[in-house]
């Protein structure tokens, strides 16, 4: 059995990193131990085998590729609202480039990539609006007792309320997954965060929410199955899908020059390159989901379009904590309750809740 | 083992094309491609097994090394930068693809037109063995023997120890010569 040092000599020559003395110490090893030898043979055929290995030409567009997406513009600036945009655009894209665009791939291309700018969206802002009445989140049968949410229309809640011994909370904390969410330091920073109390006050999220579109959509089970497929969570997270929100091109795609531009635009012609999004378009869900009719409505959506445009929804967005939390299904159903909506508006109530959630045993 | 139209680059010549390319030539920026496009390509080929997704690396790492050259900083050595942000890219798209591909779907390489002899069964053989390690050992692998770095070069490129990368490489090695063996190569 060859010793670590003898292993590591005999790689080492293999290398070329030995000293003089090193080498001379492994020709006297390999002259003697025939293991040695047999080991020395055995790795120097490996890198005989790996030096017959021929490398290949990239292909002949690949340069012109890469020096066409460098000749784009400087970007402008984030924080514009091409999400409204885009879905806006998602009804009327394909008549609008019917007529604008030349050939029907960038037809195909462009009304994708203005869909899966949308998905990504419904699926960033992904919750269950529990159906119903307008507002009464919860009402629906997702979690049991939420009903009593109605009880804090019209005034304010306090610390007072927010105890263990208010039913509303109780019913939460005994729902296992809830808890386990609540009492994370993911979920905690979740509520700690500015952005997400200004969404969380937002109306245009009180509205979608409240639409029926959306909860159709939240009940498919396409919609489901995307959340949790890879290719979504990691296009959501993808630096190009982020970067593409920041594209003038993209704004005002319905030009054809525009949408040349944005096909050879890096970050757009990165996201549609991506081994994620080529996952999302072979993804049954996805394309269930884009022929859905309540899909189509919600993107019409003139709330859920605000909601999109919302800066703090575009901050959150960014947010590595709150993505795992959107697809976590305990905070889908801990969104349905309207005591928690209340809660989380208040940066008081929100520690208080979070000092009430460390207090219960698992 | 390069082609022969791949020009060779030096800290010197990257450096002043770097230069170049920030006074705004965009020659530059041509020829930075022209000197590590197929090196980076290979390279992604070697970490991926897959021709497609070595072209998406080699793309999106010029377009993050064009984005990002104001931040580039030149005490540094070119190369390490450009090398590291390929074995990155390579191993964010291994990441992505890692639930979803199987080991051979990953191989996916056309058998190359006219090599000499070997070329293809020895590319086929080296191929399987390599992506059945894990991507942290095919990097060393293939940093040594495609690219022919030294143990400091590749401590550079992967920004750990020379002597992690002596460890990892030998250790990988042993991994590669057992699993050839095992094909019965």
């Amino acid at each position: 059995m060859l010793k670590r040092d003898q292993i590591e000599l005999i790689n080492r020559e293999l290398d070329g990193e030995n000293s003089p003395d090193a080498s001379a110490a492994y020709r006297q090893l390999i002259q003697k131990d025939p293991e040695a030898r047999a080991f020395d043979a055995d790795l120097r055929r490996i890198a005989v085998l790996m030096g017959r290995v021929e490398e290949r030409a990239p292909p002949p567009y690949l340069k012109q590729q890469i020096l066409d997406a460098l000749s784009q513009p400087a970007r402008a600036s984030p924080g514009t609202a091409m999400v409204r945009w885009a879905v806006s655009q998602l009804r009327l894209v394909s008549e609008r480039m019917e007529e604008a665009i030349m050939t029907k791939k960038a037809i195909i291309i462009g009304t994708t990539a203005v869909a899966v700018v949308a998905i990504i969206g419904a699926i960033v802002v992904g919750y269950p609006p529990g159906g119903g009445e307008a507002g009464t989140i919860g009402g629906g049968d997702s979690i049991p007792g939420v009903q009593q949410a109605a009880r804090y229309r019209g005034r304010t809640m306090t610390q007072a309320d927010v105890t263990l011994e208010n039913p509303d909370i109780q019913v939460l904390f005994q729902n296992d997954r809830i808890l386990r969410l609540v009492q994370s330091e993911l979920f905690r920073e979740l509520m700690r965060d500015e952005a997400f109390r200004a969404l969380q006050a937002s109306e245009a999220f009180r509205q979608v929410m409240a639409s029926e579109a959306y909860r159709v959509i939240m009940a498919s089970e396409a919609y489901r199955e995307l959340m949790a497929s890879e290719a979504y969570r990691e296009l959501a997270a993808n630096e190009a899908f982020r970067e593409l929100m920041a594209e003038e091109a993209f704004r005002e795609l319905q030009t054809s020059q525009a949408m040349r531009e944005l096909q050879a635009n890096e970050a757009y012609r990165e996201l549609m390159a991506s081994a994620a999004f080529r996952q999302l378009q072979a993804n049954e869900a996805f394309r269930e989901l884009q022929a859905n009719e309540a899909f189509h409505q919600l993107m019409a959506n003139e709330a859920y379009r605000e909601l999109m445009a919302n800066e703090a929804y575009r901050n959150l967005m960014a947010n590595e904590a709150f993505r795992e939390i959107m697809a976590n299904e305990a905070y889908r159903q801990l969104q349905a309750a309207e005591a928690f909506r209340a809660i989380s508006r208040s940066v008081e109530l929100s520690e208080a809740f979070l000092t009430q959630a460390s207090r219960v045993q698992q | 083992m390069y082609l022969e139209e791949t020009p060779v680059a030096t800290d010197e010549l990257d450096r002043s094309l770097v230069r170049r390319f920030l006074g705004g030539e965009r020659e530059a920026a041509a020829a930075l491609v022209d000197l590590y496009q197929q090196r980076l390509f290979n390279l992604a080929l070697r970490m991926l097994g897959n021709m497609q997704d070595a072209e998406d690396v080699t793309q999106t790492v010029f377009g993050k090394v064009f984005r990002k050259l104001g931040t580039y900083d030149p005490k540094y050595r070119f190369f390490s930068w450009i090398y590291r942000m390929t074995v990155n890219e390579s191993m964010n798209a291994l990441k992505r693809r890692k639930r979803t591909v199987t080991l051979e779907d990953q191989l996916a390489i056309p058998a190359p037109g006219a090599t000499a002899d070997g070329a293809a069964e020895a590319e086929d053989q080296v191929g399987r063995a390599l992506m059945s390690l894990k991507p942290d050992d095919r990097a060393v692998l293939v940093l040594r023997h495609f690219v022919s770095f030294s143990y400091q070069e590749i401590a550079d490129v992967l920004e750990i120890p020379v002597r992690t990368v002596k460890s990892r490489l030998f250790e990988a090695r042993e991994r590669l010569r057992h699993t050839l063996r095992a094909q019965g190569s």
